[in-house]
């Protein structure tokens, strides 16, 4: 995997997840609500739902904010 | 005339409670270890009386958004606040206890920007942006209950792509100690991070390290040999989990062509663990 420019939905939506705990509640209690107009694809909608972190990190979701989202993180 | 009196890089989760939960006894065993060398050096450091501590780090997608993500950024102003998480998770939770604002060296934050803005580094400056573990977790692993020296705080984006290159950050740190040459202050440079990990950011593949990558740059450090870390690609240091050498090459760049010796190198399954320190003339 080259390292290459990433993909800015997942990753904002990924560091409103870490940063913004009003936002993480809606999604930790609604998450198709909370994701609802945002500018994903279907994969990636479905990788937050699911809450797939491996998945959402193929997808090119950085990292240290995969590893880092409170409740949400992957070890 | 200035004079760089100390300079150390080291790796940046320092906390025996981390470790502990990823890689069990031994992780706390081996982090515990370096960072009983890095207490050393942070001895060394103090004994010098330094004026200001330069801390050569990275962003892990704390300091900045998405709104703009800095090559290379120098924070100035009169200090710098930690930052804060709610419901800290993994290597955000080492910061907390740590104290929160820490004064900067505002007079040579600003040389370096501004000589460097005139020397042709397009850098990127910081009133705001708060210092994660990177910064904190060797300031204060290095300082305990002494007084740390007036900060300044430089991050090098390490992670977001496209980054700058080994060879960019390089020239950037000899900027550094040709500006700190100028002035009238000793100062102390450290960089932090790695070694090898989190290969290719890559969730999988967490828990693998390349060890034979972190002894060949060990080996060209121990040396004093700068010429091939020049043409280390970003490629490689993705695939490698090198990402945070190129706070190392920014300290290289400052110090070169000093030799460095190793306090500490241990494997660990989810990062080799190191602490370095150059010998300065």
């Amino acid at each position: 995997m080259e390292p290459s420019v990433s993909r800015y939905a997942v990753n904002s939506l990924l560091y409103r997840l870490k940063k913004e705990p009003d936002f993480r509640a809606r999604f930790t209690a609604d998450p198709a609500a909370a994701l609802a107009g945002l500018d994903l694809t279907e994969p990636e909608r479905s990788a937050f739902i699911a809450r797939d972190m491996r998945k959402i990190n193929e997808l090119g979701g950085y990292l240290h904010l995969v590893m880092s989202i409170p409740g949400l993180a992957a070890h | 005339m200035g004079k760089i009196v100390f300079a150390g890089a080291m790796s940046h989760v320092l906390d025996p409670e981390y470790y502990d939960r990823a890689c069990g006894a031994v992780g706390r065993q081996t982090v515990e270890a370096v960072m009983a060398e890095i207490a050393r050096m942070g001895e060394r450091l103090s004994a010098k009386k330094p004026d200001a501590l330069i801390v050569v780090a990275d962003d892990h997608l704390n300091a900045f958004s998405f709104n703009a993500v800095p090559a290379l950024c120098v924070r100035i102003g009169r200090d710098v606040q930690r930052m804060t998480q709610d419901h800290a998770e993994a290597f955000d939770k080492v910061l907390e206890h740590m104290p929160e604002r820490y004064p900067l060296h505002e007079d040579l934050a600003n040389a370096i920007l501004e000589q460097g803005l005139e020397a042709g580094f397009d850098l990127a400056l910081s009133w705001e942006a708060p210092v994660d573990h990177a910064f904190l977790s060797p300031v204060n692993t290095m300082h305990g209950a002494r007084p740390i020296p007036p900060l300044v705080p430089i991050w090098v984006n390490c992670f977001v792509a496209p980054q700058p290159t080994a060879r960019r950050c390089f020239a950037f740190g000899q900027h550094i100690a040709r500006v700190v040459a100028r002035s009238p202050w000793n100062v102390g440079i450290i960089a932090t991070g790695g070694l090898s990990h989190f290969p290719e950011l890559s969730l999988p593949r967490v828990g693998e390290t390349d060890t034979v990558f972190d002894r060949k740059l060990i080996h060209w450090m121990e040396r004093g040999e700068h010429e091939p870390l020049l043409d280390l690609t970003t490629a490689e240091l993705h695939k490698a989990g090198e990402h945070e050498f190129l706070n190392w090459m920014v300290l290289i760049g400052a110090v070169t062509p000093a030799r460095a010796d190793v306090r500490y190198f241990g494997e660990l399954r989810r990062i080799n663990m190191a602490a370095v320190e150059w010998s300065l003339p």
